[in-house]
């Protein structure tokens, strides 16, 4: 079941879905019902997204603020909470500069891509039980397949700037993302093993259950190694803080987003953020048993299972920004060296175990 | 094994989340140590220095502060038929030199750090604006 279906279910249940499509099949169109209807599905995915997007901005520098002994954001709004929405309005009150040397069309381009990469990612993501847009049989290959077209952007980006900053902080953007995806891909096929299917529905469904009667049988504590590499390895495709050299603000201004302002840097700003919260929603989908949990009463298991995913992917996204205040930056050669040499072989190695647990049929 | 234990068990980064996790709850003695500027204000130290002001009994209106001014920030104008010093504070760098130097003890510096202004020309306090009386002591 997914939301398409949902939607019909909660129509039929009005008793409004015949009477629809009675309207929609006199005219001839019973295609544009379907039409309607997954349309309206995605404007409420991409409106959730883009609203939890925009907070997340705000829980970011609240969460600095509090590392730090500040206050953080607090006049607009309570506790500052509609920071984010005045940031916004700002920035679309600002000029949008081209510079002289830039390839117009695309420096406009690339943000665009980097965007849309960000939304396609939330199709195959279960945010509960049947509230998924789309479940694909290769789900999790799809998901790493989206997440591979933001390099190549930022790419664009960094050359159409024609700035030395944008070009050198997109070449350590692309060396990065390809040098983690790999040990990305390698732990998240550990649990593709385990589960014998890349949708991401039946990865949730494979995690219900309990190991030995007590603990919940999500993949963290069957292959911790796996969830470690994962959470690093999806850590430095973000770009996030001990990985961000494709923005270091002290050797590259801002990295590939130098020369933006104005509603394309909005772009780059809030996909860097959806990212953040796609990522976070995989390490929960993978490792900590997405939106499973205690059933409770006789509340619809639709509600539940978004809350017990949302709880668990802001405590996710909680540690990421935790770990952003707290760690410097690596060095270049460092995040090399650690990408190849030790990531590489411990995510083979955790393949192995996986392929080996799965034979011996421990699981 | 010095190297492994510190490379492979990542001992130093789960130090320092305890410590940033004992910021944001606020465990032990870390109280939220900035103010929310306009609606509250820090407490400026008594001999903090920030604008002038002038006593007017006191003043002579010798030039001796003018004389030693390094930025040439003070000039001697005529108010109210005596002598005062109007002060250029787009230049002032804050030294004290002209409390220093002043002979009758007449300037003194105020605590009071808000100056931001619009203009330059906005920037110049006359006597109008610095002078204070004391209070006799009787």
């Amino acid at each position: 079941m997914n939301a398409y279906e949902l939607i019909v279910s909660i129509l039929y249940s009005i008793d409004v879905y015949d009477l629809l499509l009675d309207a929609f099949r006199s005219a001839g169109m019973e295609y544009a019902l379907r039409v309607i209807i997954v349309l309206v599905e995605l404007a409420v995915l991409f409106g959730f997204v883009l609203i939890t997007v925009m907070f997340l901005t705000w829980m970011e520098r609240k969460v600095v603020a509090m590392v730090q002994s500040r206050y953080g954001p607090m006049v607009t709004g309570p506790r500052g909470l509609l920071q984010p929405v005045m940031d916004g309005i700002k920035l679309i009150g600002k000029e949008d500069i081209i510079p002289a040397g830039a390839d117009r069309w695309i420096f406009t381009l690339a943000p665009f891509v980097v965007f849309v990469a960000a939304l396609l990612v939330f199709i195959p993501l279960p945010f509960g039980y049947s509230l998924i847009i789309s479940d694909l049989k290769v789900g999790l290959l799809y998901i790493i397949a989206i997440s591979a077209v933001s390099p190549v952007a930022i790419l664009l980006a960094g050359w159409a700037s024609n700035n030395k900053y944008s070009l050198m902080g997109a070449m350590r953007a692309v060396a990065q993302d390809i040098s983690y995806t790999i040990p990305l891909a390698l732990a998240a096929i550990a649990v593709v093993v385990f589960t014998g299917s890349l949708s991401t529905v039946d990865i949730v469904n494979a995690q219900s259950g309990t190991l030995f009667g007590i603990i919940p049988k999500w993949f963290i504590f069957i292959t911790p190694l796996g969830f470690i590499l994962f959470l690093i390895a999806s850590i430095a495709e973000m770009g996030r803080i001990p990985f961000d050299f494709q923005e270091s603000e002290q050797e590259l201004v801002a990295g590939f987003f130098t020369e933006y302002s104005g509603m394309k840097f909005a772009m780059f700003f809030l996909a860097e953020y959806a990212h953040l919260f796609a990522v976070s929603g995989i390490v929960v989908t993978l490792f900590f048993g997405g939106w499973t949990g205690p059933v409770l009463g006789n509340i619809p298991v639709q509600i539940t299972s978004l809350i017990y995913f949302l709880i668990k992917t802001y405590a996710v996204i909680f540690f990421a920004m935790w770990l952003r205040d707290t760690v410097p930056r690596v060095r270049i050669d460092q995040l090399l060296n650690l990408g190849w040499k030790i990531m590489v072989p411990l995510a083979l190695l955790n393949l192995l175990f996986a392929g080996f647990v799965v034979t011996a049929g421990v699981i | 094994m010095a190297w492994i234990s510190k490379k492979w068990t990542m001992i130093g980064i789960i130090q320092g989340l305890i410590v940033t996790l004992k910021h944001v709850l606020q465990i032990g003695n870390r109280p939220t140590v900035t103010v929310q500027y306009p609606y509250e204000r820090m407490k400026v130290s008594p001999r903090f220095r920030g604008k002038h002001a002038v006593d007017e009994d006191a003043c002579i209106g010798c030039g001796i502060c003018e004389v030693n001014c390094p930025n040439g920030t003070i000039t001697i104008v005529k108010y109210n038929t005596r002598w005062f010093p109007q002060f250029d504070l787009g230049m002032c760098l804050f030294c004290g030199l002209c409390v220093d130097v002043c002979p009758m003890n007449a300037l003194k510096m105020t605590g009071d750090y808000e100056l931001a202004d619009y203009t330059r020309e906005s920037l110049i306090y006359g006597p109008e604006k610095l002078l204070f009386k004391k209070e006799v002591n009787k």
